[in-house]
């Protein structure tokens, strides 16, 4: 990211080549339209390529700081947009059938999708679904509680064992 | 005023703030917290957003198009190799950089309008197409119709033309047929009207009656209106025609008559 920041245009071809696709998963997975989550991942990297200074390699690391960014403009865009009119469109790419060949890189992106996927799968389904309407959706603790017609407290409480239990079979399973 | 110390309570509420999904009351008071400097909870919601970084992660991927890759890809021409920036940036330059990403911005913004008229015009187009193909089946049968009527008159005006009236029978009297038959060239044609529509599996079909026998001449069907017209490629002689008949049959036709007769002439 420091080599981006100062305006290396290889390092930053490096970059977009390596966080494009799960960038791109991430916005199509919040969109649900294909060509409005890369219209998203341009300004995305225009960010990147524009703002890269800003990057704290202490918060966190450069996939994780882009994928944040991405999540962050993909939610206002879902702000602005009509609620009803979402997912109209599929994404093609849903099984992952534009992956790149696997490279070492890939193989490990795989390995840590993995373990993401099975932590989430260890959750009740109720937990689930309130952590990924607040993540991949946006919805505050009332939103998802009028969205399940449940209860605040328990949304609450879902969310806060649900990210709980996420933690500690991440934790688990990296160690 | 003075922020409530570090809690069990407000870390309870740091995965939802770290989430985005904290509201009313937790938030703003997790967030008067957070602001007075709580260390703890500062290291605590950094975890938090590795854990949610991870969960970002755990989408598929999705190769980007070639159009995205090479847009993205072409901001950076020009800067291929690693140039450190100067430490403060002379202001025309400031100000063209600025230029060129409102530009930049703005081409994105463009986008949503192209892609609004790119679905107008992919619907105008389907919908020429749609036009062109009902346009194109009328030319068709236009021409099979044309074809038609040259032949009819091929076999109509030519000198010696012989023609034969049929009355409706029994189950069809009111209907009428009339052949035309050409001498010349052993063609005849014949038209049926009002006979009414049979009901599936049965057809009717023609017949001429050439030296006492019946020779099959072809099945038809009537239009709405109980019309019906069918061409005879060859009659052998004829001179040897003594009558024509319609009868109806099983679909298909049979080779000879079977059933009950409607037209006769």
């Amino acid at each position: 990211m420091s080599r981006v920041a100062a305006h290396d245009g290889a390092a930053f071809t490096r970059l977009f080549e390596h966080h494009a696709p799960v960038t791109l998963g991430l916005l199509s997975r919040i969109l649900g339209r294909r060509m409005e989550a890369e219209e998203v991942l341009q300004e995305v990297f225009l960010q990147v390529w524009t703002q890269a200074d800003r990057y704290d390699a202490d918060r966190s690391t450069p996939r994780g700081y882009i994928l944040m960014l991405a999540r962050s403009r993909a939610l206002d865009r879902l702000r602005r947009r009509d609620a009803s009119r979402r997912r109209e469109e599929v994404v093609g790419a849903e099984q992952g059938e534009a992956v790149s060949p696997l490279g070492t890189e890939r193989l490990e992106s795989l390995e840590r999708r993995r373990q993401v996927t099975g932590a989430l799968d260890s959750l009740s389904p109720d937990q689930r679904r309130c952590i990924e309407l607040a993540f991949f959706e946006g919805l505050t603790h009332t939103q998802i509680a009028e969205r399940l017609e449940a209860p605040l407290g328990t949304v609450k409480s879902r969310i806060l064992l649900g990210m709980n239990k996420l933690r500690q079979t991440l934790s688990a399973e990296l160690q | 005023m003075t922020a409530a110390p570090h809690s069990a309570r407000f870390e309870e509420l740091l995965p939802a703030y770290a989430l985005g999904a904290l509201d009313g009351d937790d938030l703003r008071e997790l967030e008067e917290h957070l602001t007075a400097g709580c260390e703890e909870c500062r290291r605590q919601l950094e975890l938090w957003d590795r854990d949610l970084e991870a969960l970002a992660g755990s989408v598929v991927p999705v190769e980007p198009s070639e159009t995205t890759r090479a847009r993205v890809l072409r901001m950076t021409a020009g800067a291929a190799t690693a140039v450190p920036p100067p430490r403060r940036l002379p202001r025309w330059l400031a100000l063209a950089a600025a230029a060129l990403l409102v530009m930049a911005v703005w081409g994105v913004a463009g986008q949503t309008r192209l892609r609004g008229e790119l679905e107008r015009l992919t619907a105008e187009r389907d919908r020429l197409a749609r036009q062109v193909a009902v346009l194109d089946r009328e030319v068709t049968l236009a021409r099979d119709a044309a074809e038609r009527s040259a032949q009819a008159l091929q076999v109509v005006a030519a000198p010696g033309v012989k023609s034969v009236v049929l009355a409706g029978l029994g189950p069809a009297p009111q209907a009428k047929g009339q052949t035309y038959v050409n001498p010349r060239q052993g063609g005849a044609l014949f038209y049926a009207f009002d006979l009414p529509a049979l009901p599936q599996g049965k057809t009717y079909e023609l017949w001429y009656i050439a030296a006492g026998k019946p020779v099959p001449a072809g099945t038809f069907a009537v239009d709405p209106h109980g019309a019906a017209s069918v061409r005879v490629e060859r009659v052998p002689d004829v001179s040897s025609i003594q009558a024509w008949a319609v009868t109806v049959e099983p679909a298909g036709g049979v080779p000879q008559p079977t059933g009950a007769m409607v037209l006769k002439g």
